[in-house]
C-alpha cells in the first residue's frame, strides 16, 4: 500500500501542507489510471474500462474536494505534475520498505496491482482515531495509509475554530460537472463530509468493500479486474468472495503500449509518433494549467480543463494507434508537462 | 399499473438534465424541416454559436448551449420495499444505488409535452450484490406533466412542473440477483407468472432548479453573466438543471401500458391543485399513486396541507361511501419520500366490493371532490413516433375501462392537433376492435409534427384549449423531411459539411469534445464509427447520432455517400406497414404546417 508521511499538525499551515500532499496524491493517481484505461482497445474490455473510468472520475472529485478544503482554510492549491516513474507526493513507502514507485503501465494485471497498492486500506487499522489527536501534535513523523492520513487531518480540522473557515473562497461545486459529488467547503462539517467521502470511495468501510453509497471502493474495483472475478456477496464470513463469476477481462485486448513513455527516447521514432506525443503533452499541459486556474478561483476554467481532457483522450488514441520505430509497439501519453501560454503554472 | 401491486420497490434521489435547448427557439431551428437556421454571414457556424450564447440572457434564456442531452441519476438509491405489509427499509436491497444514464430529447423541440429518455439499460444495485439489471425494451416517455405542482410564490422558472416517466422491461431480458433480499426473491418469483410480462419502472421528477440557483425564479430573472462569460471563454461549459426524483419498480402485467400509467384513473375535478392519480384495488386494499398529485408549497418542499383526504366510492346507485382517510402525515414530505407517493388504504370486505364496483373519488374534509374516476382511457402503444417522409406508420390506442382492456364497440374520437398541441386541426371517430384498440395510419407526407389526442366514449370533450397533459392521453408523430435534394448532391466534403455536419457543429458545441466535425480528416478517420452511430438501427441507443434524432434520410444518404457507405433501410421503413393508408381527404401534415405558418 501507499504510505504517506504524517507530520505533526499544530497549525493551519501544517494542515495546508497536508492538504497540499493530499492534492498531489490525488492528482498523481490520474496519469497511471488514465494510461491503463486509454490503452484498452476501444470497444473491448467494457467491464474493466468502466471500473477504471469510475475510479478516475472519483479521483478527480477527490482532488477538487481537497483543493476546496485548502481554499476554505485560506491556502493556495498547487498542482505539481508528477514524473513517472516516480513516487507520489509524501510517499515514503511501507515501513522498512522501499517507496512505492508509480509507473505508467498499459492495461495489465501489473497495472491493476499497482492500483490496488495505491488504494489498499489498512486492515486492521494500526493508527486508531482515538490516538490521532495525541500523535498529531507529536514531532516524530508517522507513516500512514491514505485513509489514516485523511483521518488525522480530519481530527485536526475538527479542532479549528469556526472562523478558520472562509465561506465561498475559490470553491468548485457541481454546477457543471460531477452532480452531487463536488460541493463547496464552508465549514468543518463540509470538510468532514468531504474527507469521509474520499476515504470511503477509496478504501470502503472497515471490513466492508462498499463505500458510503454502497458502490465498491476503488481497491476492490481494481481487485475485480486484477482477479478477473466479480466480488460477490456470500453468506459465509467474511461476507464476500472473489467470483465465481468472471468479470470477463481480456488481457490481450490492449494496444501494445510501452511502459513509462516519459523515459522513452522518441527521437528515432517516426514523425507521426513524435507528433502524437507532442499532441498528448500539449493537451495534458493545457489541462494542468486550466485546472490550476480552476482550483484557485477562476470560474469557467474547469470547463476548459475538461475540454483539454477530451483533447488528451483523442490525442492518446491517436498515439496508441501510431507505431513506434519498432512497429510492434506504440506509446500512450507520456504526461510530460510544459507550461502553456494560457496557464500560470 | 402494477407498480401498485406488491412486491414493489421504491427509490428516491436526484436527476440532472443537460439538454441543449438552442433548438427550442424558432429563430435558431425549424422543427418541421429539421433545419438549423444559420445567420447569413461567412462564418455561419461561429456566428450561430455566438448568437446562441447571447440568447442565454432574458427574455429568451437559452440556458444550456453547451449541453450534452445527458441525464443521470445521482444520490439515488433504493429507499424501501413493500412486500404487502407496508413499506420496510430493512430489506437487504435498501440503500443500493440506482443507476440511470439517458439522453433527454424532445420529439417536438419547441414544446414541453414530448420529452423522452433514450437509454441502453437501467440498473439498481451493483454486480456481485443484490441487483436488477434491465436492458431497454422501450425508451422512457414523459407524460402527465403537472404544471401546478409547485405552489410557492418563488416559482422556479419552468421548474414548477412535475413529470411522470415510465418504461417497462421484458422479463426475458432482466437480470435479478436476489441474494438475501426478500423483495428481490419475491419479485423474481412473481415474474414467473404467465401474465407478467416483466417489470415497470416509473418515476416522478419535480422541483427543477436551473443555473444551480434556487433563487433563479420567474420573478427574478437575473442575467446569468457568469455563464455567458464562461461560454465565451472557451472550453466546455455545460449548465445542467436538476430535479428531485421518487420512483417505483413493480410488475408489468400483460395488456398493461408500458410507457405511461394504466390502472384506474382519477382526474382532477374542478379548479384545485391536486393532479391526476391512479388507483388499484387488490384483495383487501386500495393503493393510490399520488406521486404526481400533491403540490409542494415552498423551497423546503413541504407538501400542501389539504387536511384529511377521504377516499370515496360512489356506487352506481346509492350514496358515496368513505373507504378510508389519509391524514396529512400520510402524504406529507416525509411520507412522500418514504413511499414514493404511493399510499395504501386497507379495506373491509364491503369496502373492497364498493371500491371495485363504484367510482373512486378523492375528497377533502369539507366534501369537495378533488379527483374523480373516469372509466375510459385510451393509451397509445407508442407515445412518440418518428417517421421518414414517404413512410406511413400506424397509431394504436388501447382503450382501458377502469384499468382493464376494453372490448369492442367503444367510440374513440381522435383530435388531430397542431405541433404545439394548442389547436385542433381536425377530428375523426373510430370504434374499438375486439381487443379494445383503435388504430389508424399516420402518413409521413412531409416534414411535420402532429399530435393525436384520443378521447374515448360518447360525448367526447375535445381539447379545445389545447392538450392538457394531466387529463389527455396523446401520441406525437414527427415526420422527418425526405431532403431528397440533399441525397442527390455530389458527396463532396463541402456539401456534407455544409448540409449535414455544420448543423451539428453549430447546434452541439459539445461535439468538439469527441470529434472536430469541421475536419475532413477526422471525419474520414472516424467514418466507420460515425456510420455506426448514425445507423437507423441504432436509433434507440444512448449513443445514437445526432442525439436530437432529426437526421433526415437525404442528409444521411449524403453523409454515407461521402463516407463511401450504402445507407441501411431506414428505421421508419422497417416500422411502417406498407398497406397503411391515410384516411381519405385528410392531410394531417399539411394541416399542421398551415397552422404554424
Amino acid at each position: 500500500m501507499i504510505r504517506l508521511q504524517l507530520k505533526s499538525i499544530a497549525s493551519v499551515e501544517d494542515a495546508w501542507s497536508m492538504l497540499q500532499t493530499a492534492i498531489g496524491v490525488e492528482f498523481g493517481t490520474l496519469p497511471p489510471y488514465l494510461y491503463a484505461m486509454f490503452s484498452i482497445r476501444r470497444g473491448e474490455n467494457d467491464a474493466a474500462f468502466g471500473r477504471i473510468k469510475s475510479i478516475l472520475m472519483q479521483e478527480m472529485v477527490h482532488m477538487c474536494l481537497a483543493c476546496n478544503i485548502l481554499n476554505a482554510l485560506g491556502g493556495q492549491p498547487r498542482l505539481t505534475p508528477p514524473v513517472y516513474p516516480g513516487p507520489l507526493p509524501g510517499d515514503i513507502g511501507p515501513p522498512g520498505g522501499q517507496p512505492l514507485i508509480i509507473n505508467l503501465l498499459p492495461f495489465s494485471q501489473k497495472a491493476m496491482w499497482q492500483g490496488m497498492q495505491i488504494e489498499q486500506p489498512e486492515s486492521p487499522p494500526d493508527f486508531p482515531i482515538q490516538t490521532l489527536m495525541l500523535r498529531a501534535t507529536q514531532a516524530a513523523p508517522q507513516t500512514v495509509t491514505i485513509g489514516q492520513f485523511y483521518d488525522a487531518l480530519d481530527a485536526f480540522l475538527a479542532t479549528l475554530p469556526p472562523e478558520s473557515w472562509i465561506p465561498g473562497r475559490n470553491q468548485i461545486d457541481d454546477s457543471q460537472f460531477f452532480s452531487g459529488q463536488l460541493f463547496p467547503i464552508n465549514s468543518y462539517d463540509d470538510a468532514h463530509r468531504a474527507i469521509q467521502d474520499i476515504v470511503s470511495e477509496g478504501e470502503g468501510a472497515k471490513d466492508d468493500p462498499l463505500d458510503f453509497q454502497n458502490e465498491l471502493a476503488h481497491y476492490y474495483r481494481f481487485g475485480e479486474v486484477y482477479h478477473d472475478k466479480v466480488l460477490t456477496k456470500s453468506a459465509e464470513p467474511p461476507g464476500y468472495t472473489w467470483g465465481p463469476r468472471p468479470l470477463g477481462v481480456d488481457w490481450s485486448a490492449v494496444y501494445p503500449a510501452i511502459e513509462n513513455p516519459g523515459t522513452h527516447d522518441f527521437s528515432n521514432d517516426p514523425p507521426a509518433a513524435r507528433a502524437a506525443q507532442a499532441a498528448c503533452n500539449e493537451a495534458y499541459s493545457r489541462m494542468v494549467d486550466e485546472l490550476q486556474l480552476a482550483v484557485t478561483g477562476e470560474q469557467g476554467r474547469l470547463g476548459n480543463a475538461v475540454r483539454a481532457m477530451f483533447d488528451l483522450r483523442m490525442a492518446a488514441y491517436a498515439a496508441l494507434t501510431t507505431p513506434l520505430a519498432d512497429p510492434a509497439y506504440v506509446a500512450g501519453p507520456s504526461f510530460l508537462y510544459t507550461p502553456t501560454s494560457g496557464g500560470t503554472y | 399499473m402494477s407498480v401498485l401491486e406488491t412486491p414493489r420497490i421504491l427509490f428516491s434521489g436526484e436527476i440532472d438534465w443537460d439538454p441543449i435547448v438552442t433548438n427550442n427557439y424558432d429563430d435558431f431551428y425549424n422543427e418541421l424541416d429539421s433545419e438549423t437556421i444559420f445567420p447569413t454571414v461567412a462564418e455561419r457556424v461561429k456566428a450561430f454559436r455566438q448568437e446562441a450564447i447571447a440568447a442565454v440572457r432574458p427574455p429568451k434564456i437559452n440556458w444550456n448551449p453547451h449541453g450534452t442531452h445527458r441525464s443521470n441519476f445521482y444520490n439515488t438509491e433504493i429507499s424501501g420495499a413493500d412486500l404487502g405489509g407496508g413499506v420496510v427499509n430493512t430489506d437487504a436491497f435498501v440503500g443500493s444505488p440506482a443507476n440511470f444514464r439517458g439522453m433527454l430529447v424532445d420529439l417536438e423541440p419547441y414544446g414541453a409535452f414530448t420529452s423522452q429518455l433514450f437509454f441502453d439499460a437501467l440498473s439498481f444495485g451493483i454486480e456481485g450484490g443484490c441487483r436488477i439489471v434491465a436492458p431497454r425494451s422501450s425508451r422512457f416517455s414523459a407524460r402527465y406533466i403537472n404544471f401546478s405542482r409547485y405552489l410557492g410564490k418563488d416559482k422556479f422558472r419552468a421548474g414548477v412542473a412535475s413529470v411522470v416517466w415510465q418504461s417497462s422491461f421484458a422479463k426475458e431480458t432482466l437480470t435479478i440477483d436476489a441474494f438475501n433480499s426478500d423483495v428481490l426473491q419475491k419479485l423474481r418469483e412473481a415474474l414467473k407468472a404467465d401474465d407478467v410480462a416483466g417489470l415497470t419502472v416509473q418515476w416522478n421528477t419535480y422541483r427543477t432548479i436551473y443555473f444551480n440557483d434556487p433563487s433563479y425564479t420567474q420573478d427574478n430573472l437575473k442575467p446569468p453573466e457568469q455563464l455567458i462569460a464562461d461560454l465565451n471563454g472557451g472550453g466546455f461549459q455545460p449548465n445542467p438543471a436538476r430535479s428531485r426524483v421518487v420512483g417505483v419498480i413493480g410488475l408489468w402485467r400483460r395488456n398493461e401500458p408500458a410507457n405511461e400509467p394504466g390502472d384506474r384513473t382519477l382526474l382532477v375535478s374542478g379548479n384545485n391543485s391536486v393532479s391526476t392519480a391512479h388507483a388499484r384495488v387488490t384483495g383487501s386494499s386500495l393503493t393510490l399513486d399520488l406521486s404526481n398529485s400533491i403540490s409542494e408549497t415552498g423551497t423546503d418542499l413541504q407538501k400542501q396541507d389539504l387536511g384529511a383526504l377521504n377516499v370515496v366510492a360512489v356506487p352506481s346507485s346509492g350514496n358515496p361511501v368513505t373507504l378510508g382517510t389519509l391524514t396529512y402525515p400520510q402524504y406529507d414530505k416525509q411520507a412522500y419520500l418514504a413511499t414514493s407517493g404511493i399510499v395504501t388504504i386497507p379495506l373491509t370486505a364491503d369496502g373492497a366490493k364498493l371500491a371495485t364496483e363504484g367510482a373512486l373519488q378523492l375528497r377533502d374534509s369539507q366534501g369537495n371532490v378533488l379527483l374523480e374516476e373516469t372509466d375510459l382511457r385510451a393509451v397509445p402503444l407508442v407515445q412518440n413516433l418518428y417517421l421518414d417522409e414517404g413512410q406511413t406508420g400506424m397509431a394504436v390506442f388501447q382503450v382501458y375501462n377502469r384499468g382493464v382492456p376494453a372490448g369492442e364497440g367503444i367510440s374513440v374520437t381522435i383530435a388531430v392537433m397542431s405541433a404545439d398541441g394548442s389547436t385542433i386541426l381536425t377530428s375523426f371517430a373510430l370504434t374499438t376492435a375486439a381487443d379494445g384498440t383503435v388504430s389508424f395510419p399516420v402518413p409521413g407526407l412531409q416534414g411535420s409534427i402532429t399530435a393525436y389526442v384520443a378521447i374515448p366514449g360518447p360525448n367526447p370533450q375535445l381539447p379545445a384549449d389545447g392538450i392538457n397533459p394531466p387529463v389527455n392521453t396523446y401520441m406525437y408523430v414527427r415526420v422527418l423531411a425526405a431532403d431528397s435534394t440533399l441525397a442527390a448532391l455530389p458527396p463532396t466534403w463541402d456539401n456534407v459539411y455544409r448540409h449535414v455536419l455544420s448543423n451539428w457543429k453549430a447546434m452541439a458545441p459539445c461535439m468538439d469534445n469527441w470529434l472536430d466535425l469541421e475536419s475532413e480528416q477526422q471525419v474520414r478517420a472516424y467514418g466507420s464509427l460515425i456510420r455506426k452511430l448514425t445507423s437507423p438501427s441504432a436509433f434507440e441507443n444512448f449513443r445514437y447520432m445526432p442525439v436530437t434524432r432529426d437526421l433526415t434520410a437525404g442528409a444521411r444518404t449524403l453523409l454515407y455517400n461521402f463516407l463511401g457507405e450504402v445507407p441501411e433501410q431506414s428505421r421508419a421503413a422497417a416500422l411502417a406497414p406498407d398497406t397503411a393508408k391515410a384516411p381519405e381527404g385528410v392531410n394531417f401534415a399539411k394541416l399542421s404546417r398551415n397552422h404554424r405558418s
